[in-house]
């Protein structure tokens, strides 16, 4: 894309495109630092995902601003608008990412008291990857505006479902062995309703990008796993 | 101080200064030939100069009425004439002709006429008038007067014409007015003070006129308005007066020149009042 | 923070049920030798507001000018093309201008009232191809200014100059000097670049009720102002039709990268 005649035009752009890039990053990390911490009952590394979480709220904030002003000056239009709304729709699906993240964090550590069945983490860890890759890839697709990829963690949602729901069988089954697994179980259960929950906003963030750079919708029906 | 900008300041100061010298030394020429004119101009000026007929030589009483009527039977026909002409032919250069060949020469030829001397004119009247009619006649001084009057208002109706601004032209155009009507109703209505600014101002450039009509108004040392004979005005009288050895025929003179400037002041004063009103509008 | 979803499978085809008005087939357009227009073929629909955006010289003031043959006025430019109002060729020699454009209304960049009172101003037009008594065109006139929203700031001075008038007014005096003749297109030339913000918000909110009787179609170098008055747009660029489409559409996701870089401030 060429530049605008108004270069300080572009540099708010690029400006807002960072600060998507830098949450992306956090969100990340808060991810799979979160999910260590599950897998290794580590509540030191727990308790720095939660410290993350200002700092994720303090960027969207800052977007969306950043958003706003731009819109004020420049009454964006056509490929400017799409990807300021979008960036300011992805801002808001890292924010909700980085909360789940810190959700599954406060649950390392509260079970980290009174660990039981760890075997029934790994499910989750592999469910924990997929969700990460899917929202490294939908963050790879924003940066590098490939719609290709953005279409394929879209599609590739249904398998967090399909895992989810194996999951929920394995930890019934765990609970339903020794009732006393009932309160740690939970808390995985919750884990892997949050980790599912960061595959739709990856879908999310998937569609914004798709609409940012072509202009069209994806259909409105998305292959499900259930 | 920089050298360059107190270079500058310095021209600027000297060029300032002749400015004012050259409007002074303009200025005091005008003051000093309207100071003569009312010296000697006031001196006769009375009641009887308005009621009386001039005078036969040698007498010391008599007026300049017969000399100011005639001028201002002569003046308004040879306007009445040459204004409605000059218009119709300034509104074909504006209007209709704008964008022909035909106007560029046109507007040449009217340039001409209209710095040609005016004895030339007279003269041209004479020959092609006076000649072939057998005589001088007032009329005769109108047509010459007309001829004077026809490039001035050309001039300013076409240029007053062309200040009328396009989209004007085009707006009335567009609600389905024919290029009469548009020229009638709006660009003459939007122009009108101009207009007669224009004609104001052609008359008083006739009102002083004296070249032509010696060839052929000449003058009357008695009250006629038959255009068909000789008719008395007053830059002849004038004209003949100042160069007679009567004290008393000098004087009227310096008076009747005093009306015609008077005159003349007059229209160019409600000519500019007009051409503000316009300016404001 | 509420977000306005944008998505193009909510666009309506906004006037598919609209017939078209003004048909321009294969319009080219010369000044002297210069083709300022190249082959345009575009449709004006009925009642809605077509708006024509493009940088200065791409053709979008010579296309509207066309439409009510104002190029007649000035020697050496001419169309070639046809141009369809209601199914006949306005470009036929045989077209009477005046009729014309009695039909096709025009209102310009500057507001240009004429040197005559209010009243005058609006019944001039009327009188030209309607005689009526007084009563009548008093009732025309009226409703000419109620119906370009200057009614109440004018009704006690029918009798002072139009050219007593703020600009905004004076531009709503020629949209009602335009629709007094109740014409069947109207044509805006930017009439709003000279006007303050307030203005333009009214003029824009008048477009958008006269759209129910007239078909408009309005040049603007303002590009919010064609996204927010118009139902289609056509960009030009050079002389050429570039795109032409739903506005709604044209300002979210155009198809051809000129228009995009154009809307977007990429230009040049």
């Amino acid at each position: 894309m060429s530049e605008h005649t108004v270069k300080a035009y572009d540099a708010e752009l690029d400006l807002i495109g960072a600060k998507i890039a830098e949450m992306g990053g956090i969100a990340e990390k808060m991810l799979v630092d979160a999910m260590d911490a599950l897998g290794r009952l580590d509540i030191d590394l727990a308790q720095r995902v939660l410290m993350s979480d200002p700092r994720l709220d303090a960027l969207q904030r800052e977007i969306e601003d950043q958003v706003v002003r731009t819109i004020i000056r420049r009454q964006p239009m056509a490929i400017d608008l799409r990807e300021l709304m979008a960036s300011i729709h992805i801002a808001g699906d890292l924010e909700r990412t980085g909360d789940l993240a810190k959700n599954i964090a406060k649950r390392a550590i509260k079970v980290a008291d009174d660990p039981r069945v760890m075997r029934a983490v790994v499910g989750l860890k592999h469910m924990a990857e997929v969700a990460a890759m899917q929202l490294k890839d939908v963050l790879d697709a924003y940066a590098q505006r490939d719609i290709e990829r953005a279409k394929a963690v879209w599609t590739r949602d249904a398998d967090l479902d399909a895992l989810e729901d194996s999951i929920f069988r394995d930890l019934l089954t765990f609970m339903m062995e020794d009732p006393r697994n009932i309160s740690f179980c939970t808390h995985l259960l919750f884990c892997a309703k949050n980790l599912e929950r960061v595959g739709d906003h990856a879908t999310n963030i998937a569609e914004k990008v798709n609409f940012m750079v072509t202009g069209q919708s994806l259909p409105m029906n998305r292959p499900k796993g259930d | 101080m920089n050298p360059i900008y107190a270079s500058r300041r310095r021209k600027n100061v000297i060029i300032r200064a002749l400015c004012y010298f050259a409007a002074a030394f303009g200025l005091s020429f005008l003051g000093l030939i309207l100071f003569t004119l009312f010296w000697n101009g006031l001196a006769g000026l009375g009641l009887s100069v308005f009621t009386q007929m001039t005078p036969p030589p040698g007498s010391n009483t008599g007026g300049l009425a017969n000399a100011i009527a005639g001028s201002l039977v002569i003046t308004i026909i040879g306007v009445a004439l040459g204004a409605p002409l000059g218009m119709l032919a300034g509104t074909y250069l504006a209007e209709y002709g704008r964008h022909e060949k035909l106007t560029t020469v046109i507007r040449f030829i009217n340039d001409i006429l209209l710095s040609a001397p005016s004895i030339v004119i007279g003269l041209f009247v004479y020959v092609t008038i006076v000649l072939p009619m057998g005589g001088f006649s007032g009329f005769a001084g109108s047509l010459a007067l007309a001829v004077i009057v026809i490039p001035v208002v050309v001039r300013t109706t076409e240029d007053m014409l062309l200040l009328v601004p396009n989209p004007l032209r085009e707006a009335a155009a567009a609600l389905g007015m024919p290029r009469s009507l548009v020229i009638k109703r709006v660009a003459y209505r939007a122009a009108r003070a101009g207009l007669i600014t224009g004609v104001l101002l052609a008359t008083a450039r006739v009102a002083g006129e004296t070249a032509p009509l010696l060839f052929t108004a000449l003058n009357n040392q008695f009250w006629n308005l038959n255009m068909t004979g000789t008719v008395a005005n007053l830059p002849v009288t004038i004209n003949n007066f100042v160069q007679s050895p009567y004290d008393f025929w000098r004087q009227l003179a310096w008076t009747g020149a005093l009306i015609i400037t008077l005159s003349v002041l007059t229209l160019n004063v409600i000519a500019r009042v007009l051409g503000r009103e316009r300016n404001t509008q | 923070m509420t977000m306005i979803s944008v998505s193009t499978d909510n666009f309506q085809p906004v006037a598919t049920d609209s017939p078209v008005k003004v048909d321009i087939r294969n319009l080219d357009f010369f000044y002297g030798d210069f083709r300022a227009l190249k082959n345009i073929n575009l449709g004006l629909a009925q009642n809605r507001v077509t708006a024509f955006i493009g940088p200065s010289g791409c053709g979008k003031s010579t296309l509207l000018r066309v439409l009510n043959r104002m190029y007649d006025l000035y020697p050496g430019q001419r169309a070639a093309g046809d141009v369809l109002l209601d199914g006949r060729n306005i470009l036929d020699p045989r077209e009477d201008i005046n009729l014309l454009r009695a039909r096709v209304g025009m209102v310009f960049q500057k507001p240009t009232p004429f040197p005559m009172t209010i009243y005058d101003n609006i019944s001039f037009g009327i009188k030209l191809y309607e005689k009526l008594p007084k009563s009548e065109l008093d009732g025309r006139v009226e409703a000419a200014l109620k119906g370009a929203a200057l009614w109440k700031e004018v009704k006690d001075k029918l009798g002072a100059s139009g050219l007593s008038l703020s600009g905004g007014q004076q531009q709503r005096l020629c949209i009602a000097r335009t629709v007094a003749i109740r014409p069947e297109v109207i044509l805006f030339d930017e009439p709003c670049s000279a006007l303050d913000p307030i203005s333009t918000a009214k003029i824009e909110e008048l477009i958008d009720e006269l759209k129910n009787q007239y078909t408009i179609a309005i040049v603007t170098h303002n590009m919010q102002q064609a996204a927010r008055v118009s139902d289609f747009t056509a960009f030009m660029y050079l002389g050429d039709l570039i795109e032409f489409g739903e506005t709604s559409r044209m300002f979210t996701s155009p198809e051809k990268r000129e228009t995009q870089d154009y809307i977007t401030g990429r230009f040049g």
